[in-house]
């Protein structure tokens, strides 16, 4: 018996301390190799991260390209309509790679075999959200390069403004992909959809590309509401050459923070409905 | 209702706490009553079978014991730790397989046991991956991808992956269900050999009682949503008045069918 791999010594090493924070941080990095290899091996995952941000930093350059010369307004149109796609894929890939990540575990039907290890939900999300990281930055890299090689647009010219923007539009994704998941728990694989979907409603929400007040009235107050709104703005007017707004960053900041509180809620919530129902048999 | 729990007389845990203990565990889904006041105790180095014909509750009881079925009522305790607050102490004890789940699609055996082997907090699993896929007689599968096996190995290498931290307690729902007889032989071979050098108690659920007879020294049966039989298997024969286990579980299997009706 080789005793130093029996579950008996494995705990004598867990109960405590700086051995259960190791085994917790081990756990988080075996969660993020595992999603490593699926975008290693599977091409269709490809197309979050280097597809779509090439077709859109194609799009939206073009288009303001073509209303920069068509109002006269110049470059400034070009650069807001990019920064707004490369802004706007922090939120998407953040939201998108969360949430895809957990439906890779209901496609591959590997939820069960995840619920019955020493793997905690917080140590799950916590790992599928570091990978996430990793793809974000692909993303994002991705649109900013196609930005700069074909129109010449240059995201870090906008400063050190971007780091809090970006932080809190990670923060954003990272709820909104809880919610998704908080979703498909309760509901099933039926809502898968929304992974995408929701973020989709976002984007013109939150203006993306202009300011709220050319939203349809009915509409403003929505938007209003939610943190990537003030989180573009502030963007918008940096980009624009102007100081940093401090008033919209930190509504920004404080919805984000509110947004994550009750995403964090709303999953934990389905997930004890998730238990207690027995849905694990739709999993299995 | 029987109650000789054949004792575990295997060493070196003999003498250790009690691996599973489950208290009064209750589960209904809406108006269906699944699971109606169970009590199980599995001590170390045990091999128990969980037994009964289809609605029985095994399934429902096992995700309970297992902490992915939250019980309406009662409580479970895996080598000390309850469920659900201890959940993640208890898992490090526990390993599960089932049958009827299939591996990820995009991994090849040894990255998939080497990810389990990580969760279970084995930091350097080379080894042990090489232990338990030799174990079972299959070393020769560890480049495949996963869907590039058959049903029968991929039964094998979810025992292997349930089999590689040496848990206290191995959980296993229709484990043989799609090996042919000289694998599942095998299966029962490595099983049991584990079960004797680790002292690891078994808890195995089989609608085939054959097989059931031949690895577990104790049957639990249950019927309803109870337990109704809890002894070695020619015990609980007897107190049915039957000659085998088969004999118990086609009468069962009747007097849930006529209890449906």
């Amino acid at each position: 018996m080789s005793s130093d791999l029996n579950s008996s010594d494995l705990n004598s090493a867990d109960l405590t301390g700086r051995s259960a924070r190791s085994a917790s941080w081990l756990r988080i990095r075996t969660v993020a190799r595992r999603h490593a290899y699926v975008l290693q091996r599977a091409p269709q995952r490809w197309f979050d991260v280097v597809f779509w941000p090439v077709v859109d930093a194609v799009l939206f350059g073009s288009l303001g390209v073509y209303f920069s010369r068509a109002s006269g307004t110049g470059p400034k149109g070009v650069a807001l309509l990019l920064a707004g796609i490369i802004l706007f894929h922090v939120v998407f890939q953040a939201e998108v790679s969360l949430a895809t990540g957990f439906m890779e575990e209901t496609w591959s039907r590997n939820l069960l075999n995840l619920m019955v290890t020493p793997l905690t939900e917080a140590e799950y999300v916590a790992g599928v959200a570091l990978f996430g990281l990793a793809k974000l930055l692909m993303g994002v890299g991705t649109v900013s390069i196609v930005a700069l090689a074909l129109f010449a647009f240059r995201i870090t010219d906008v400063g050190l403004a971007l780091i809090p923007i970006i932080a809190i539009l990670v923060l954003v994704g990272w709820s909104i992909g809880l919610i998704v998941i908080g979703i498909i728990l309760r509901v099933g694989q039926g809502a898968e959809i929304l992974a995408w979907g929701l973020i989709a409603m976002v984007m013109p929400l939150s203006g993306v590309f202009y300011p709220v007040t050319a939203l349809p009235g009915v509409l403003q107050p929505v938007a209003a509401i939610l943190p990537t709104t003030h989180a573009f703005a502030a963007a918008r007017d940096v980009v624009s050459g102007h100081p940093l707004p401090w008033d919209q960053l930190a509504l920004a900041a404080i919805g984000s923070v509110v947004t994550a509180v009750l995403a964090a809620v709303f999953v934990t919530r389905m997930l004890r409905v998730f238990r207690s129902r027995g849905f694990i048999s739709r999993h299995t | 209702m029987l109650s000789s729990h054949a004792a575990a007389t295997l060493d070196p845990m003999t003498s250790g706490q009690t691996v599973l203990r489950a208290t009064g565990l209750v589960k209904r889904y809406r108006r269906t009553l699944a699971v109606a006041g169970v009590d199980l105790a599995v001590e170390p180095g045990e091999r128990v079978g969980l037994l009964g014909p289809n609605g029985a509750g095994k399934t429902t009881t096992l995700m309970m014991l297992l902490g992915v079925v939250r019980p309406d009522e009662g409580v479970v305790e895996i080598v000390g730790h309850t469920l659900p607050t201890e959940r993640s102490k208890a898992m490090a004890h526990v390993g599960f397989a089932a049958g009827y789940l299939p591996l990820p699609e995009r991994l090849r055996v040894r990255e998939f046991l080497t990810l389990f082997a990580k969760l279970y907090g084995l930091s350097q699993p080379g080894p042990a991956v090489d232990a338990a896929l030799d174990r079972f007689g299959i070393s020769h599968l560890a480049a495949n991808m996963g869907n590039e096996l058959s049903s029968g190995q991929r039964t094998l290498v979810g025992i292997v992956k349930a089999t590689l931290h040496r848990p206290r307690l191995l959980i296993l729902d229709e484990p043989t269900a799609s090996l042919d007889p000289d694998v599942a032989h095998r299966v029962r071979s490595g099983l049991a050999r584990i079960c004797a050098e680790d002292g690891t108690a078994l808890l195995v659920t089989s609608h085939n009682m054959t097989e059931v007879e031949r690895l577990c020294q104790r049957v639990v049966f249950l019927s309803g949503g109870r337990v109704v039989a809890d002894g070695a298997p020619d015990e609980v024969a007897a107190f049915f008045g039957r000659d085998d286990l088969e004999g118990v579980f086609l009468h069962l299997a009747e007097t849930e069918s006529e209890r449906s009706r």
